[in-house]
C-alpha cells in the first residue's frame, strides 16, 4: 500500500472508532430512535393541525392537563406517572371537547378557543394545586412539571410507544386519506356529499390529543409543541399537495430529531429537546427563504427579474384598455 | 409549608399568617425567588430574618463565573444549619427579651440534638466503603451534604431549575456508574424519576446493575405528623436511606 | 380590608388593560400571543442575567421587554410573508424558548436561577410592595398597571379608527392609505408593554386569561367594537372581584380563581347570550316552532 493510502485508511479507522462508541451507546440509540419517530408522527399529524388551525394545541393541552393531574393526585394520593397520565389524558380530551364546542357553536375562532381553554383550565388547575397544598400531604411538590419528560431520558419503552404510535398514525392517514384531505381543505363539501365530517373531525382531534399527551410525557411541552408546528409549517413552503406535505413534514421532523440528538451528544450541558427545536427552526428558515416558488428569496428574485424585464409597469389585460389610458 | 419552594403559590391563609406574624424567618440566598424581595420589603414593618445571613460567605458554595449567587441548599450541612438556629434564637431574643432565657435553653437543647444527628451521620457514612461514597441524584441539591460528610455528589441536572441535561450528560453519568461500580442511585420526592431511570437502564445495558436506593427528601419535608415531617426526622431518613443502599 | 381592595384593584386594572388589548388580538386571530410571549421572553431574562450577573428586576424587565418586542416583530414578519398567524406565533415562541433553555443549561446551570420566578410576580404579594410618589402611597403594582392602563386607553383612543379598520378589513385600510404595518407594530408594542408589566406584577396565569377570556365573552354579547371594549373591561373587573372573593373563601390561588371565574362568565355568555348563546338560540327556535305550529 502507498503511504497515502495507509494514512487514509488509518484516518477512516480513527473516525469509525470515535463514532462507534456513540452509535453503540444504548442511551443515544434510544433517544435518537424515539426522537426520530416522534418527529415523523408529529410532523405528519402537525400538517392536519396546521390546516385546521389547531397548531397550538400542544401548548394548550400541556396547560389544560394541570387540573387533570391535580385531581388524579387528590383522588389517589400517590405520585404515579401512570395515574397522572390518565388524569392528563382525560383533561386533554375534555379540553378538546370544549374547544370544538366553542368553535362549532359560536363565531369564536380556533385560536381564541384554544387560548380560553388554556387559561381557564390552567387557572382552575392552579386553584386545585393550592387546595392540595393546604391539605399538607407533603408529597405534592412539583406536581405540574412531574409528568413532562425530557428528551435526553428516553428509554427503550419510549421507543416502542413511539414506534407503535407512528405506525398507527401512518396506517390511519393512509386508510382515511381521502376523508382527511376533504376534512382539511373543504369540510363543507364533505358535509354536502353526506360524509360524517363531524365524526371525522372528532377522530382527528382524538388522535391529536393522544399524540400530544404521549409526546408531552416523553419530551415535555416545548419540544412537543414545536414538533407539532414547525415541520408542518416548513413543509408548507414546498408544496400545495397534502400527501407531499405529509412526507416532507415527516422527513423534516425525523431530520430534526436526528441532528438534534447528535448535537446533544457532542458536549455536556447541551439539552436535547431544545436542540431538536432549534434544528427544526433552522429547517423552517431554510424553507421560508429558499423554497422554490414560495420561498422569500425565490420570490424576491422573481420580482427582481420582472422589474428588469418590464420596468415598473403593471401587467395589462388588453391593448385597447392600455391605449385608452 | 411543605411545597417545593420553586413552585410555591400563595393563598389567603398563608398571607394571613404572614400578615399576623410577629416575625418572619426565611431561608434566604434567593431560594424563595421573588418572595425574598417581598420579605426584605416587609422588613420595614416587622422583623424579617434570612436565617442564612450569618453564615460566613467562604463556607458557601459558589459557581466560578457568577459571584454572589450561592447555592442555597445549606440545610444539608448541619454545621451550617446551626448558624441558622443561632440566628433564629438571637432574633427571637431580640424580639421578645422577656423570654430570652427560654429561647436560649430551647436553642441549646435543639443544637445538642443537631450535634447528635451530625455525629450519627458521620458514623453511619463511615460504614460505607470509601470508594462507594458517591451520591447520585437527579439534581444538584446535595452539594453541601457531600461537602460536609465526605461524599462525592453527582446530579444530572444543575441547580438551576430552568437548565436541562442532554444525552451526553446521561451518558457521562452512566459511564461513571459503570466504571466506579456504584451500587445505588437515588430519586427525589420533588423530581420526576424518569431521569434517574434512564441512567439506571443505560447502566444495565452496559452490564452494570444499579439499584434505585430509595427516595430522598431534597426540597421538601415529609408529611406533617410523620417523623419525616421534621428537619431531624427528614435528615435521619435521608442518611439511613443512603447508607443502607450503599454500604 | 385595604389588603383586599388593593388586590381587587390590581386585578381589575390588569383585566381592563389586557381585556381591551385582547379584543384586538381576538379580532386579528392572535389570541395565543399572550401565552407565547410568556415563553418567548426566557432568552431575554437569561441574556440579561449573563450580561449583568444580576437578578435585579430592572435588568430582568429590560431583557424581557426587548425580547418580548422582538418576538412580536418576528411573528409579524412571518405572518406578512404568508405564514398562518398561529404557526407564526408557534414557530417564534418555541424557537426562542428553546434558545433560552440552551443558554441557561450551557452557561448558568450551577446558579440557583429560577428564571420564571425572577420575573413573574404573584398578585397576593401586591399590597406588601408599597411605593410613595408625590405623597401618595400605593402598591407598586397599582402604579405600574395604572400607568399601563392609561397609556393603553390613550393609544386606543387616539388610533381608534385605524385600529378598528385594520382589525376588521386590512385590505380596505391599505387602500385608504392607513399605514397598516405601523398600526400593527403599535398594537404589538402595547401588547408587549401590557404583558411584561403585568407578568412582573401578577404573574402569567392571570395575564393570559385576562387577555382573551373577557374579550371573547364580550364578543358573544355584542356586535360593536366599542361595546366589546367596554364589556371586556366590565367583565374583567367582575372576574377580578368575584375571583378574589372565592379565593378568600376557599383559600386558594387568587390568580387561578380570577381566571376560573372569567371562564365561568364566558360559559354563561356561551349558553345564555341574547344573540349567540346556545341555550338562548335553542329556546328561540322552540318558541318559533311552537308559534308557527299554532
Amino acid at each position: 500500500m502507498t503511504r497515502k493510502a495507509a494514512a487514509d485508511a488509518e484516518r477512516t479507522v480513527n473516525n469509525l472508532e470515535s463514532i462507534l462508541p456513540l452509535v453503540l451507546d444504548k442511551n443515544f440509540q434510544w433517544v435518537m430512535m424515539a426522537c426520530v419517530l416522534l418527529g415523523i408522527s408529529s410532523g405528519m399529524i402537525g400538517c392536519f393541525a396546521l390546516l385546521k388551525k389547531y397548531s397550538l394545541l400542544g401548548d394548550t393541552i400541556a396547560h389544560a392537563a394541570l387540573p387533570g393531574i391535580a385531581l388524579a393526585f387528590m383522588l389517589t394520593g400517590t405520585k404515579s406517572l401512570d395515574i397522572f397520565l390518565i388524569g392528563a389524558a382525560i383533561a386533554g380530551l375534555l379540553s378538546a371537547t370544549c374547544i370544538r364546542l366553542i368553535t362549532y357553536h359560536t363565531r369564536i375562532k380556533q385560536d381564541t378557543a384554544l387560548a380560553i381553554v388554556l387559561s381557564v383550565f390552567f387557572g382552575f388547575g392552579t386553584v386545585l394545586l393550592t387546595k392540595i397544598a393546604q391539605s399538607g400531604s407533603g408529597n405534592q411538590a412539583g406536581l405540574d412539571a412531574f409528568l413532562f419528560g425530557k428528551a435526553a431520558s428516553l428509554v427503550s419503552s419510549d421507543v416502542w410507544v413511539m414506534a407503535i404510535g407512528t405506525v398507527i398514525l401512518i396506517l390511519l392517514a393512509g386508510i382515511f386519506f381521502k376523508e382527511l384531505k376533504l376534512l382539511a381543505f373543504d369540510p363543507d363539501f364533505g358535509r354536502g356529499i353526506g360524509w360524517p365530517m363531524h365524526i371525522l373531525e372528532g377522530l382527528l382531534m382524538l388522535m391529536l390529543v393522544l399524540s400530544v399527551i404521549i409526546g408531552l410525557q416523553a419530551v415535555g411541552v416545548v419540544l412537543m409543541s414545536a414538533l407539532l408546528i414547525i415541520p408542518a409549517a416548513a413543509a408548507r413552503y414546498w408544496t400545495e399537495k397534502l400527501h407531499v406535505m405529509l412526507v416532507i413534514a415527516a422527513v423534516f421532523g425525523a431530520f430534526s430529531g436526528f441532528v438534534g440528538t447528535i448535537a446533544s451528544t457532542l458536549a455536556p450541558r447541551m439539552p436535547t429537546g431544545p436542540l431538536i427545536v432549534l434544528t427544526a427552526a433552522g429547517l423552517f428558515a431554510v424553507s421560508a427563504f429558499f423554497a422554490p416558488r414560495r420561498g422569500w428569496v425565490t420570490q424576491w428574485i422573481r420580482k427582481f427579474r420582472w422589474r428588469r424585464a418590464f420596468g415598473n409597469k403593471r401587467p395589462v389585460l388588453n391593448e385597447k384598455a392600455a391605449s385608452q389610458d | 409549608m411543605c411545597v417545593d419552594p420553586h413552585l410555591y403559590k400563595a393563598t389567603q391563609s398563608d398571607i394571613q399568617k404572614l400578615e399576623n406574624a410577629d416575625i418572619i424567618f426565611y431561608n434566604g440566598l434567593n431560594l424563595e425567588g421573588k418572595l425574598s424581595d417581598i420579605f426584605v420589603r416587609m422588613g420595614a414593618k416587622k422583623p424579617t430574618v434570612a436565617v442564612t445571613e450569618t453564615i460566613p460567605p467562604e463556607k458557601l458554595r459558589e459557581p466560578g463565573e457568577f459571584d454572589g449567587h450561592y447555592d442555597p441548599h445549606v440545610w444539608f450541612d448541619i454545621s451550617l444549619w446551626t448558624y441558622a438556629v443561632e440566628r433564629v434564637r438571637d432574633a427571637l431574643m431580640e424580639l421578645d427579651p422577656e423570654h430570652a432565657e427560654t429561647y436560649r435553653q430551647n436553642a441549646a437543647a435543639y443544637m445538642k440534638q443537631l450535634q447528635e444527628l451530625d455525629g450519627y451521620a458521620k458514623e453511619q457514612i463511615a460504614q460505607i466503603p470509601e470508594r462507594s461514597r458517591v451520591l447520585v441524584t437527579a439534581h444538584d441539591a446535595f452539594g453541601y451534604f457531600g461537602q460536609a460528610y465526605g461524599m462525592e455528589v453527582m446530579g444530572l441536572q444543575g441547580i438551576s431549575t430552568d437548565a436541562e441535561y442532554g444525552v451526553k450528560d446521561v451518558q457521562n453519568l452512566v459511564n461513571t456508574l459503570v466504571e466506579r461500580q456504584i451500587k445505588a442511585v437515588f430519586i427525589e420526592s420533588s423530581v420526576s424519576p424518569k431521569a434517574i431511570e434512564a441512567v439506571v437502564e443505560g447502566a444495565k445495558e452496559k452490564g452494570h446493575d444499579v439499584v434505585i436506593g430509595g427516595e430522598l427528601f431534597s426540597d421538601a419535608l415529609g408529611a406533617a405528623g410523620t417523623p419525616e415531617g421534621t428537619y431531624i426526622g427528614m435528615f435521619r431518613y435521608n442518611i439511613d436511606t443512603i447508607v443502607n443502599a450503599l454500604k | 380590608m385595604a389588603y383586599a381592595l388593593w388586590i381587587v384593584l390590581t386585578g381589575a386594572l390588569v383585566a381592563s388593560s389586557c381585556g381591551m388589548i385582547g379584543c384586538y388580538l381576538i379580532l386579528r386571530k392572535m389570541a395565543m400571543l399572550g401565552d407565547a410571549i410568556s415563553h418567548a421572553i426566557l432568552p431575554g431574562i437569561v441574556l440579561a442575567f449573563l450580561f449583568s450577573h444580576q437578578l435585579e428586576t430592572a435588568y430582568v424587565l429590560t431583557g424581557a421587554s426587548l425580547v418580548g418586542l422582538l418576538s412580536t416583530v418576528l411573528i409579524q414578519a412571518l405572518h406578512r410573508r404568508g405564514v398562518q398567524s398561529d404557526a407564526a406565533i408557534g414557530v417564534t415562541f418555541t424557537s426562542l424558548f428553546a434558545l433560552g433553555v440552551v443558554l441557561v443549561s450551557h452557561y448558568a446551570d450551577q446558579v440557583h436561577l429560577d428564571l420564571q420566578h425572577v420575573l413573574y410576580g404573584e398578585i397576593a404579594y401586591v399590597p406588601w410592595d408599597m411605593v410613595t410618589l408625590a405623597g401618595v402611597t400605593m402598591p407598586k403594582a397599582i402604579w405600574t398597571m395604572g400607568t399601563v392602563f392609561l397609556i393603553t386607553l390613550i393609544v386606543i383612543g387616539l388610533f381608534y379608527k385605524e385600529l378598528k379598520l385594520t382589525s376588521f378589513d386590512p385590505q380596505l385600510a391599505v387602500t385608504l392609505g392607513i399605514p397598516v404595518s405601523l398600526i400593527h407594530y403599535l398594537l404589538m408594542a402595547l401588547v408587549s408593554l401590557n404583558t411584561v408589566a403585568a407578568f412582573e406584577s401578577v404573574g402569567s396565569i392571570l395575564v393570559v386569561a385576562m387577555l382573551v377570556v373577557p374579550g371573547a365573552t364580550a364578543y358573544l354579547l355584542t356586535n360593536r367594537l366599542g361595546g366589546m371594549l367596554a364589556l371586556s373591561v366590565a367583565i374583567g373587573t367582575a372576574a377580578a372581584a368575584l375571583g378574589y372573593a372565592l379565593a378568600a373563601i376557599w383559600d386558594v390561588s387568587i390568580a387561578g380563581a380570577m381566571a376560573t371565574v372569567s371562564g365561568v362568565l364566558f360559559l354563561l355568555a356561551f349558553l345564555f347570550s341574547p344573540r349567540h348563546g346556545c341555550i338562548t338560540l335553542r329556546w328561540a327556535r322552540q318558541m318559533f316552532q311552537r308559534s308557527s305550529h299554532s
